[in-house]
């Protein structure tokens, strides 16, 4: 590694969790101390440096530090504790398009935005067809940009701050903006402009794009780096957080009746038994979930759900109550089975087996709810949208 | 049947070529930050400033173009609207509110005297004020959705509403010169008064707008302190009368008030200022001088952590 780029030495960034402002002025006054102040760490003991022409991945559950990190990396915000050095300039693309006002043209905002991103004059005229060229934009870059659809307004932002040139260009989901063609593009420019030397540093949740683009991946949780290393390795770390089950996680349409069961056990695994946690397309996956009944259970029978990271339920299915496993006597454990193949496009998932019931009143209640576990599908390229429909393709005569 | 063949790739995306060692790019390092602790020393905040001074011209521009954007008379809007309230105040004046002769007399003016002329000199400093000086010291936290995405110095911001306001000024300065003309058949070289009149409004906008707005993020009820005193300063500033028509116990106030030597400048560029000017414009500079040490050292402190708070 050459000399770093960005060098970050105990950082750590606070903020007043709970802060009463109708009441600062009145305290001050009375020259009393605010006794509801309460520190909350966003970010806490992060020490790492990053060198030229790096591209670095940071990934997280929500909340978990990265955006007070890209601020911080973006001289936003100064951190409370520990010391930023950034050597460079830095472009932003935590928002494309700051600055641009809806009643001035494309060519205007061109020259707005590149200015605030740091480019000269000189070098705005000189790029500026490369600009327009770009974002694909030729015959509305003399149009107010309030005409523009979103597409074309995020078009023009991310090609105005991919020509500024920085030194440092921070990415915060931009890949999940503009349709796919342009996506595609974006990539493969920031890939270029990684090639020149360009420092990148991306935030997002598209563990796809992150794991092509990004060779080292820092994994943060609860403020603090847990995980500093290949982007492949961070992947598997984000899964196993990620498999932690969360409060917040429930189907909201099932009944529960959780004091009929206990989970004793639930993995993923492979066809050869390894934890799956980077899957190829097509791969059989097995969840194993291993359960413990308090009291009589008459025919339980099992689901699965795979959704996306953000819980979009993608897929459901379930054994139905005719294809039960055998009834459960108080006290007896049981392993079951789910398995299924992992026909999905490059992705993150998330694969949920529940265990259910038919009650006397023929009502479904689910009685075992066992962690949702991460995977993530190398998908088979040219592929996308929800699921892999595993075409061939063929022809006849010709 | 010819199968022209099904895809059987497992792997997505290949994996990212390191090219061949580069020649290592040549680095901003102006651009180049080192954050330890909130704050940001004075100097380190100026030099910042005066590298990014172009985004404060391209973005005043921005503004004032955005601004007549879609009226179709676009700019003749920034001529009349002073005009007009010139024109106004000369009838009104003149004519209905009969204050005109006891000013002129204690003016000790010429025959050339025009109350028209001298209330209006006297309203294109205040309103540059009036309209600047509030929205300057919210201004950091009405950008805030600019400055949470990217640093500049944030003390940009109300320089950036002083500027853009010095277009219309330049529009109520040439009507001022029309109204001049036309009352007083003469104008002399003592117009130029008008250029001082107009930098020293500006500095005193600035100065107080630069501290408040930091104030502003802390305590958001500066905004209606703020209006609070304006309106209160409109009748205790020398604008619809002179220093020298005030009784004598509150003249000393007048004369010390932060836009009374701007007008005085403005006066002496066209009625003649009153004989308290020097009083007037050395209390200007101790207001600019106050304010803007104060801003720039509340800005020096907080100038990196304001954003936590917008």
């Amino acid at each position: 590694m050459t000399e770093p780029v960005i060098s970050l030495r105990d950082v750590g960034k606070r903020y007043l969790k709970y802060q009463d402002r109708k009441r600062a002025l009145a305290s001050m006054l009375r020259l009393q101390r605010r006794t509801s102040r309460s520190d909350f760490w966003a970010v806490r003991d992060v020490t790492f440096d990053i060198g030229e022409g790096e591209s670095v991945g940071f990934l997280g559950r929500n909340g978990a530090g990265k955006s007070t990190m890209l601020q911080m990396l973006a001289g936003v915000t100064a951190p409370s504790v520990g010391t930023v050095r950034v050597d460079g300039r830095v472009s932003p693309l935590i928002s494309v398009g700051v600055g641009f006002h809806p009643e001035l043209t494309g060519r205007e905002n061109v020259y707005v935005n590149g200015t605030i991103l740091g480019m000269s004059r000189k070098t705005i005229e000189r790029r500026f067809d490369d600009i327009v060229a770009f974002a694909e934009l030729e015959q509305f870059i003399d149009t107010p940009v309030k005409f523009y659809s979103s597409g074309m307004f995020v078009r023009l932002g991310f090609s105005v701050a991919i020509e500024a040139d920085p030194d440092i260009l921070l990415v915060d989901e931009i890949l999940a903006v503009g349709d796919f063609a342009f996506q595609l593009k974006c990539y493969e420019r920031m890939q270029e402009i990684r090639n020149r030397g360009t420092t990148v540093v991306v935030v997002s949740h598209n563990l796809g794009a992150l794991r092509s683009f990004c060779e080292r991946g820092v994994v943060m949780n609860h403020g603090q780096v847990i995980h500093d290393g290949t982007m492949f390795d961070a992947i598997g770390v984000y899964h196993e957080l990620m498999a932690v089950p969360d409060r917040d996680d429930d189907d909201s349409e099932a009944e529960f009746e959780t004091d009929s069961m206990h989970v004793l056990d639930a993995r993923l695994c492979t066809q050869d038994g390894t934890p799956a946690a980077h899957v190829n397309a097509g791969d059989e996956l097995v969840y194993t979930i291993t359960v413990q009944a308090t009291r009589d259970i008459d025919r339980p029978f099992a689901s699965v759900l795979i959704g996306t990271d953000d819980r979009d339920v993608l897929v459901y299915s379930d054994s139905n109550a005719r294809n039960s496993y055998p009834s459960l006597q108080a006290g007896a454990t049981a392993t079951y089975e789910v398995r299924f193949r992992a026909t999905f496009p490059t992705g993150s998932y998330r694969a949920k087996v529940n265990v259910l019931r038919i009650t006397d009143d023929r009502r479904r209640v689910c009685i075992a709810q066992a962690p949702g576990v991460s995977f993530y599908t190398s998908g088979r390229s040219m592929v996308s949208g929800l699921a892999d429909l595993e075409a061939s393709f063929a022809t006849t005569g010709g | 049947m010819a199968s022209i063949g099904t895809w059987k790739e497992t792997v997505t995306s290949p994996p990212t070529e390191q090219v061949a060692p580069q020649p290592s790019r040549v680095r901003d390092h102006a651009a180049g930050f080192e954050l330890s602790g909130p704050g940001t020393p004075v100097r380190q905040l100026l030099s910042t400033l005066w590298r990014t001074r172009a985004v404060l011209f391209v973005l005043a521009r921005k503004d004032f173009f955005a601004r007549y954007r879609r009226t179709s008379l676009g700019l003749f809007w920034a001529m009349c609207l002073p005009l007009v309230q010139a024109i106004v105040l000369a009838t009104v004046f003149t004519h209905v509110v009969r204050i005109s002769r006891i000013v002129h007399q204690a003016q000790n003016a010429g025959p050339h005297f025009s109350y028209a002329v001298f209330i209006y000199s006297g309203i294109v400093a205040w309103s540059y004020f009036s309209t600047n000086m509030p929205s300057a010291a919210t201004s950091v936290v009405d950008n805030s959705g600019l400055s949470g995405k990217i640093y500049f110095p944030r003390l940009m911001m109300p320089l950036l509403v002083v500027v853009t306001g010095l277009f219309p000024l330049v529009f109520s300065t040439v009507a001022l010169l029309a109204l001049t003309l036309g009352f007083q058949h003469s104008v002399g070289p003592e117009f130029l008064f008008v250029i001082p009149g107009a930098l020293m409004a500006a500095a005193v906008t600035a100065a107080l707008g630069i501290a408040l707005s930091a104030v502003h993020v802390y305590f958001r009820d500066v905004k209606f302190v703020v209006q609070a005193i304006m309106s209160v300063l409109f009748y205790v500033t020398p604008i619809i009368y002179s220093l020298s028509t005030a009784p004598h116990s509150i003249r000393i106030i007048l004369t010390y008030g932060p836009m009374t030597g701007p007008i005085e400048l403005f006066r002496m560029a066209t009625v003649g200022a009153d004989s308290a000017w020097p009083q007037a414009l050395a209390g200007g500079f101790v207001w600019i001088t106050v304010f803007l040490a104060l801003g720039l050292y509340l800005h020096s402190r907080f100038d990196r952590v304001f954003v936590d708070r917008l």
